[in-house]
């Protein structure tokens, strides 16, 4: 009996129970095998089939009482979502800045209009728009643009890692 | 056996009073119900432990270790009653059933 309850220890360890409830699951039986060992009963006539099997009996046993660990499934989702936090942060961030200094510098302006040499007109001359038509204005309405659109993902972050920073916090157990 | 209604079992021989594993298995035994050993009975009062029907204690025993006692819960109790009412409804449905047929068996 003793050997079966070690054969049921090293299941339980192999598996992932925790040291404590191993203990606890293996007092269980030796109490319960002793009292049958005691009106005369064999391992093979309390467990039945069962005592030629100890390692399913101990997996399925430990598994209803909830005390195999579950693969860190969520863990992996948390720290994959952490780093793309980051990862978006420091983009909104580098555009943020990067607006923030054409602005502040005035050059180079990016403008949806490209300065260039239409084609040849009919006759042999060309055309050349004028120049308030090719280049861009003060107003630079690409970078007024990216500087909004990126402070708008900045809150955004600032906001998921708020959630995320209340969410670490430990709470009261009723 | 039908999962349920071995632990509807359990918990009726549990209603008697608390018992140990081995003590369980005696009782239903002495009802008849053999197929419960089988080392089943484990993983059905952790089952039945985790769902809160059953609620357990440690006492010591006579010279031996301590032995964990298991004993009904409220909801257990609860579970009981609904269970036993249930059973007896689809026995009686099935017996119903079953009183039609007669079987001749050629020799």
């Amino acid at each position: 009996m003793n050997e079966f309850i070690e054969q049921c220890r090293a299941e339980w360890r192999r598996i992932g129970v925790a040291a404590g409830d191993v203990d606890e699951l293996a007092g269980e039986l030796a109490a319960d095998l002793a009292a049958a060992a005691a009106d005369g009963v064999s391992l093979e006539g309390f467990l039945g089939a069962s005592a030629a099997d100890p390692r399913s009996f101990a997996a399925a046993w430990a598994a209803e009482r909830g005390l195999i660990p579950a693969p860190d499934g969520r863990a992996g989702g948390v720290r994959s979502g952490r780093a793309t936090l980051i990862a978006f942060t420091a983009i909104a961030a580098v555009v943020f800045v990067a607006a923030a200094l054409l602005l502040a510098t005035g050059e180079p302006k990016v403008t949806l209009l490209t300065a260039g040499r239409l084609s040849p007109l009919a006759g042999g001359s060309s055309f050349t728009p004028p120049p308030s038509r090719v280049l861009t204005g003060a107003a630079a309405p690409i970078e007024w643009a990216l500087l909004t659109f990126s402070a708008l993902a900045l809150a955004f972050c600032a906001w998921q890692w708020a959630r995320r920073s209340h969410a670490r916090r430990p709470g009261m157990a009723l | 056996m039908l999962r349920g209604v071995l632990d509807l079992c359990l918990l009726a021989v549990l209603q008697e009073g608390p018992a140990y594993g081995y003590e369980m298995t005696k009782r239903l035994r002495e009802r008849g119900l053999s197929s419960v050993g089988e080392g089943s009975i484990y993983p059905l009062l952790a089952r039945l432990e985790r769902d809160g029907l059953v609620e357990t204690y440690r006492a010591a025993s006579d010279g031996g270790p301590p032995r964990k006692y298991y004993r009904p819960s409220r909801a257990g109790q609860l579970a009981l009653a609904l269970g036993v009412s249930e059973w007896r409804a689809a026995r009686d449905e099935v017996d119903a059933v079953l009183a039609q047929i007669t079987i001749e068996v050629a020799s």
